[in-house]
């Protein structure tokens, strides 16, 4: 082992030793505290008729919670900030893959009803076929074809 | 363990755990902690689809969610939630016995930590069965129109996304007691001590990471109107 250690140039001193915080007790305590208040809180509301809004206070309130556990039970605030890095780029993924898919599946029927009128007047005046018509059945068991064996001959 | 380093009896000696590629204790922990953490990634990730799930069918079938999610036990449920937070803390005052150097009270912690972990998994069985006998199962499996319970839409959608969300945490649960086993085994020999205690320490963001991840199940599947 050599007697001097240098990170980005810069000697580094007590390498010997493992350097964290120590948190005292009572700030687990607090914290501890917190996360219980925190979970009363969310109980009492799903008991309130917020409606729409009754998620986002969920929501809102699981994420305090879940920065208090980061942050004072993971040490994130004491931490390597490489650390804290790591986690909040694996949020901003996961933020990434959500509003994509969600964004596709809104717009989904915006979507399929103009690829259906293009369809429709493109192709269907001149080659006489019957458009086939798509329902989403209430029990949500997909495409039903409801007059498209034709179109489907033509077509595929 | 390399020969420089060779494992001395009462590990809490200095650099009783140092591996030969590492130059210092501090440089090691620190390489196992990002490695934690990028593993901590992976699994954030991959309970990311589960949740997007959740919300996908949620979007789609807003009243049978809510609607069947009235059937869940919002008692245990809270009970589990409280459970697991206690245990987080457990966890979090061993990390700290470890970082001060008592061992008694590292080991303690750890088995305070796995009592509630058990404590979660009697609940969580009580829970289950009772969806078992009810016949509220995912897929085709879900036969609670026969036990009488008639809930209107798809509920079995809904409980295939319960099933699969309470069943993979409650699978790292399990994974959890038995980590945690093995490091009170290790603390039992007294492996742990300020200069060392990285297991401790990745063993319990690894439980801390099933508890957050708890924090966003518990209100989304049992209480949210």
């Amino acid at each position: 082992m050599s007697d001097k250690l240098f990170l980005h140039g810069k000697p580094i001193e007590g390498f010997e030793e493992v350097h964290e915080h120590i948190s005292p007790v009572s700030s687990y305590m607090k914290v501890f505290g917190a996360l219980l208040v925190l979970t009363a809180l969310t109980y009492a509301v799903s008991y309130m008729n917020l409606g729409a809004a009754s998620l986002a206070v969920a929501m809102f309130v699981a994420v305090i919670k879940a920065t208090l556990v980061c942050m004072y039970f993971m040490h994130l605030k004491y931490d390597e900030r490489y650390h804290v890095f790591v986690f909040l780029s694996t949020i901003l993924f996961v933020g990434i893959f959500f509003t994509f898919t969600l964004f596709d599946l809104s717009s989904r029927d915006e979507i399929n009803e103009e690829q259906d009128s293009f369809f429709q007047r493109q192709y269907a005046p001149e080659a006489g076929v019957s458009v086939p018509v798509y329902e989403v059945s209430e029990h949500g068991e997909g495409a039903e074809h409801a007059e498209g064996g034709e179109a489907k001959a033509e077509g595929h | 363990m390399s020969d420089h380093h060779p494992t001395r009896p009462g590990g809490s000696e200095p650099h009783a755990f140092l591996a030969h590629h590492f130059n210092t204790p501090g440089q090691q922990a620190g390489a196992a902690k990002l490695g934690m953490w990028a593993f901590l990634a992976t699994e954030v990730l991959m309970f990311s689809g589960l949740f997007l799930a959740y919300f996908i069918i949620r979007m789609q079938y807003p009243e049978m969610v809510l609607g069947a999610h009235e059937y869940l036990n919002k008692t245990a449920g809270g009970i589990n939630t409280v459970v697991l937070i206690t245990s987080s803390v457990t966890m979090a005052l061993a990390v700290r016995s470890a970082q001060v150097g008592d061992t008694p009270a590292i080991k303690r912690y750890l088995l305070m930590t796995i009592g509630f972990a058990f404590v979660f998994m009697v609940v969580k069985y009580f829970e289950y069965s009772a969806k078992i006998e009810h016949g509220m199962l995912p897929g085709k499996f879900y036969s609670a129109h026969e036990h009488g319970y008639d809930i209107p839409g798809l509920p079995h959608i809904f409980f295939a996304i319960y099933f699969c969300m309470t069943g993979l945490h409650g699978i790292h649960v399990l994974v959890g007691i038995g980590v945690l086993t093995w490091v009170y085994l290790r603390a039992n020999k007294g492996h742990f001590g300020p200069s060392y205690y990285t297991p401790v320490e990745n063993v319990g963001l690894y439980w801390h990471l099933v508890d957050l991840i708890w924090i966003f199940l518990f209100p989304l599947l049992y209480l949210v109107k």
